[in-house]
Parts: C-alpha cells; structure tokens; sequence
C-alpha cells in the first residue's frame, strides 16, 4: 500500500510514503497533522462549496456552544466548586488587571522557552542522527520510546532528587515532555525519505552529505517541524505539571493557591488563560508550518 | 417438560430468599466514607481508634482514604462522594457559603520555626531571608505570613516544599537554613545539633490543624451516629492524653495499621510522648473556643478579613453533636 504524501517537501517531488512508516504511535504524520490543524483546509472547503474561507463562524459558533453548556452547568449547579462561565471571565478580567497573569507567566515561561530552545536544537539533532546511522538509532530510539509511553506526571516529583525545587526541574520536565515527540518526528522525517530519490541522487554521483542536504532533510524538515509545534503542546503540558507537582510558582501556583482557597472562579481562569495560550501559539505555529511547507494548506 | 420444572424450582427458590431477606451480612453493613490529606501512619492512630470504637458501637464501616490534599477533599465532601472530610472547610465555607459545618477538633497546629543558627540567629535576621514551608495554602504557609506580621519582617520568599522529612534533609545539607517542622521533626532536627538548628520563640499556637467536617444535611441525617463518633474520639484523645503509650498499645489491640513498617510502628510511641506535652490532642473537642481561635489565626495570616467578631461560630460549626457527646462522656 502506497500513498502519496498531501505536502511534497520543498526541493523534492512528490514524496511517496509507506503508511505503514507513517503510522507509528505519537508521530506526528502528514495526514496526522493536517487531522490536528484546528481550521479546516481553506482549499478543501472551497472544493465543497461551503463557507469557503470564513471558517471562523463555525469556530465560533463553537466557542459559543461551550461556553453556553458551560453556563449552564454552572448555574444547575453541577457543583459548588464550578463556577459559571460568567464567573470565571469576571475572575479572569480582576487578575488581568491585578497584574496576576503577568507575574505567574514571568515566572511559567522561561523554563518553557528553555526546555523548548534545548529539545529543538539537541532534540532535533538527535533525531536527524537517529535517522542517519543504525549505532545512534539503536542507542537512542528504545530509550525515547520509553520516554513516551511512561507515565511522565509519575516521575516528575522524582526531578526534586536532581535538580531539588529550582527553575531546572521545570525545564528537565518540559524536555521530559517534549523530547520524544521531538525525537521521534525528527528521526521518522529523515528514515522516511523517498528511497528512489536517494537512489537518484546516488545515480547522478551525489555525495553522501549531497543526499542529506539536498533530498533528506528538504523532504523531513515538514515532519520535523510538526514534531517541534507538539513538542511545544508537550512542554506546555510538562512546566505545569511540574508546577503543580514539584513546587507551586508561576500559573502553577495561581491554580493550586486559588483551588485551595476555595476561589474556583479564578482557578478556573488560570487554567483557561494556560489553555488559550497554548491554543493561540500552536495555531500560530500552524499557520506557519502550512506556509512553510504545505502552501497548498496555508491560509492567506 | 422436566427442565421446565427445574427452572420453576430455581426461580421459586431465588424468590424465597428474596422474601426471607437473605444477603450477605457485609454488604448489609452501612459505609461511611471519610477522607483526609495524609496517608494514615501512627500519628492517626487517636482518630483510628476512635473510628473503630464507633464501628463496633454503630455496626457500620469507615472507609477511610487519602486524598491528595485537604481542597481535593473538601471538593469530595461538597460534592457528595467522601461523608466525612478531616482536615479543615473554613475557607471553602466563607467563600462558597457551602452547607459545610466542622464537628470535632482532632488535632492543633504545632509547627515551630528552625533555623541555621550559622545564618539567623534572631526573626530580624530572617528578614529579607527565604522561608520553607510545606505546601501553598497550607497551614505552614498561613504561619509564616502570620510569623511575619507578629514580628515586623517580610520573608524574601516563602517556597514550598512538600514533607517535613524532606525539608529536614533539606537543612541537614545546607540547601535550606529556615523552614517550619513540626514537632517531632523539630526536635529531631534540634537534638541531632543544637548549636546549628535553634528554634525561633513563637506565641502559643492554638490553631486547628485537624478537624472533622460534614455537610449539615449529613449531620442532620446521621444525629446519633455523628454523635458516636464524638464521644469515642473523646474517648480516644483522653486515652491519650493521659498515656502517651496508649496508641502503640491499642494499635495491637485493635488490630489497626497492621502493614505499618517496623520504623515506623516504633515510632509511635516517641511521637506521642513529644506531641501530649505539646498539646497537640485537645481533650474538649474544639467548639467555641477552637472556632475563635482559628479565626483570630486566618485573619492573621490574611485568609479572612475583619475582626474575630466579623464571624459566627455556627456558620462554621454544628456545636449540637459536640455538645451532648461531651455531657455523655463527662457523666461518665
């Protein structure tokens, strides 16, 4: 079973992969990609003669929906300890303007931006090396494969025992989080190119740096650059687990100090401001990614 | 035909036990679920004893677990899923108005601030200085902004980490030089070298650490057997406070904690006979008296605001159970 690739990576022909490389469980795939984009390909709606690329009323109809539920229930009330939507954007808007959003990131983001500049660099190297030799890929690739299937939130309170309570745990966590996907992708990209390609480039004497400069990475840098934008997502996940497991600080802190108070309106907006930022910097990440290596998929 | 009989037969027979009542005695017994922060070591025995003695009183079971911390279970005891909540619901009832009321104080506070003596010597010293507590929120974290506030200093910062275990390993290497223990830990911490570790002299602390808390309609529902469960925690915290010894010794008794590891089976009887002195088990219950004193500890450390007088005891206590298990107990 062969299929043909949605985006040809630039430099290359239309790249043929098997699906059964594809496939493999946390990788991030063409296909898996495109699935997880949060708008619907403005090409695709156009072919259906639907909204064409005025996807945001649906988008927003679907926030809409959401947050009426979400209304609802909180006035049913499903519990006491949860709050309306109503409430939790008041309490939203009060630690906005107190100035507590402001601190808490000051303090979540930088091990997020470090763990997230580590895992890119020595990530991504590790997996192109993964990809080109057998003794890298033999070493390393057991090792990673554990990393993602363990139960991460688990092991994360054991980083006290390395790096005690500082600002390291935190970033040993995202890199925790992230490497694999990181990793994995990187490695899959490279090991997944087209073998005709590489024979083509032998056939036309190109040199083994040739071939990796030329055809491998130009036809991995889109699964490279996918496995970076959920690494990111993962190292979301990871720094406020780790403020949350290890020692209560940044966004962290706002929800373990809010739930203990009993202040579920602003515990509820804490968790709903670390949602949208994710939300906001992955679909920026999207729409770069599309323009980069999918223009087919890019929104204008 | 024949099978048509034996089935007859079956279903008539399934049919008589049904009407005789029969079941299993066990699954007869009523659950009580009750949940608390800390997994249960030997320092619950006085709570364990007391649960058991209503068990064998009442005929029904406790079903005791550890939650992750005391907002998970005040969060399970709103939402209906634990019966009983120990620990301690002022907070979530101020701000919720949650039908929540405490009725019996189980333990006091006692965490006393050591210090290395190389670095801090005085509370000024600490100003500016980095504090340890043990979790945001907790109790350690309210007694130091109320340590700050008693003695006119502002911690460079009050970090948090989990266990008093850790926070004494913490001191040993040198990592941390101040932090809030409690009492056993204190001591450990102090006798192993009193000329590094010093305790800061602190006011008398009559804070609730532990206290046990229900939903008022669970207490209405269960007048009688909330009121068991008074008088034999009465019973238990008396037991020990008159020998410290007696929770080692009722623990076989008993049959409780049989899993406990041998260190920590031969702690309990040291950590008694340091927390009795120290007051840490009241023998009265709690009541009026315990209520004010953890308002006056909540407005000092900036949970609540106002004054003691700002707030009524019984939106935050059903004194009734309290009350007769006491005149019960007393006219014995």
């Amino acid at each position: 079973m062969r299929q043909i690739a949605p985006s040809p990576p630039p430099g290359t022909d239309a790249a043929v992969l098997p699906r059964a490389a594809l496939a493999a469980p946390g990788i991030a795939t063409p296909a898996a990609a495109e699935g997880a984009s949060p708008l619907p390909a403005p090409a695709q709606a156009r072919r259906a003669g639907g909204l064409g690329d005025a996807a945001w009323p649906w988008q927003l109809a679907s926030f809409v929906l959401v947050l009426a539920a979400w209304e609802i229930a909180g006035h049913w009330p499903v519990s006491l300890a949860f709050p309306p939507a109503s409430r939790v954007v008041a309490a939203a808007a009060e630690m906005a303007l107190a100035g507590d959003f402001g601190r808490a990131y000051a303090v979540t983001l930088p091990p997020l931006v470090a763990g997230i500049g580590i895992v890119g660099i020595t990530g991504v190297a590790l997996g192109i090396a993964m990809g080109l030799s057998r003794a890298f890929e033999w070493f390393a690739l057991p090792l990673m494969v554990v990393l993602q299937t363990a139960p991460i939130a688990a092991i994360i309170p054991l980083l006290t025992y390395f790096y005690g309570v500082s600002a390291t745990s935190k970033i040993a966590a995202v890199i925790l989080l992230a490497a694999p996907i990181v990793v994995l992708n990187s490695y899959r990209g490279i090991r997944n190119t087209n073998a005709s390609l590489v024979d083509m480039c032998r056939s036309f004497l190109g040199t083994r740096r040739q071939q990796v400069t030329k055809i491998m990475l130009p036809h991995a840098s889109g699964m490279i650059f996918a496995g970076l934008r959920l690494g990111v997502s993962a190292g979301f996940i990871g720094v406020v687990l780790a403020e949350l497991l290890i020692s209560p600080t940044g966004i962290g802190d706002l929800i373990s100090y809010n739930r203990s108070i009993a202040r579920y309106d602003k515990m509820f907006a804490a968790i709903v401001s670390i949602l949208a930022l994710a939300t906001v910097t992955l679909s920026l990440l999207q729409r770069l990614e599309n323009r980069l290596f999918r223009p087919d998929h890019a929104v204008p | 035909m024949p099978k048509l009989g034996r089935l007859a037969r079956h279903a008539a027979l399934v049919v008589a036990l049904a009407l005789t009542g029969w079941s299993d005695p066990a699954a007869a017994q009523r659950v009580i679920r009750v949940g608390q922060a800390d997994t249960l070591t030997g320092h619950n025995l006085p709570e364990l004893i007391g649960l058991t003695n209503t068990e064998k009183r009442m005929g029904v079971k406790f079903n005791v677990v550890a939650l992750k911390s005391d907002d998970v279970v005040f969060q399970a005891v709103i939402n209906n899923e634990i019966d009983i909540g120990i620990g301690d619901a002022y907070k979530g009832i101020d701000t919720l108005k949650a039908p929540v009321r405490h009725f019996f104080l189980l333990r006091r506070v006692a965490y006393f601030p050591v210090v290395n003596s190389e670095f801090y010597k005085t509370w000024k010293d600490l100003d500016g200085a980095d504090m340890a507590v043990h979790a945001r929120g907790s109790a350690t974290e309210a007694m130091a902004v109320q340590m700050e506030k008693a003695n006119g200093i502002k911690f460079g910062q009050i970090s948090f980490v989990p266990g008093s275990e850790v926070r004494i390993i913490a001191m040993r290497r040198g990592t941390m030089k101040a932090t809030l223990l409690d009492l056993p830990n204190s001591r450990k911490l102090t006798e192993e070298d009193p000329k590094k570790f010093i305790v800061l002299p602190v006011e008398t602390q009559s804070a609730s650490d532990e206290i046990f808390y229900a939903t008022t309609k669970f207490i209405a529902d269960n007048k009688p057997l909330v009121q068991a469960l008074c008088e034999e925690l009465l019973k238990s915290l008396r037991a020990v406070n008159a020998d410290p010894k007696a929770p080692a010794r009722l623990r076989q008794e008993l049959g409780l904690l049989k899993d406990l590891p041998k260190p920590l089976a031969d702690d309990i009887t040291p950590y008694f006979e340091l927390a009795v002195p120290g007051g840490l088990f009241p023998t009265d219950g709690g009541g009026i008296a315990a209520a004010k004193a953890d308002f006056g500890f909540l407005i000092a450390a900036g949970r609540f605001k106002g004054s003691v007088d700002d707030y009524k005891v019984e939106d935050f206590w059903d004194l009734g159970p309290l009350n007769a298990a006491l005149a019960e107990v007393d006219k014995k």
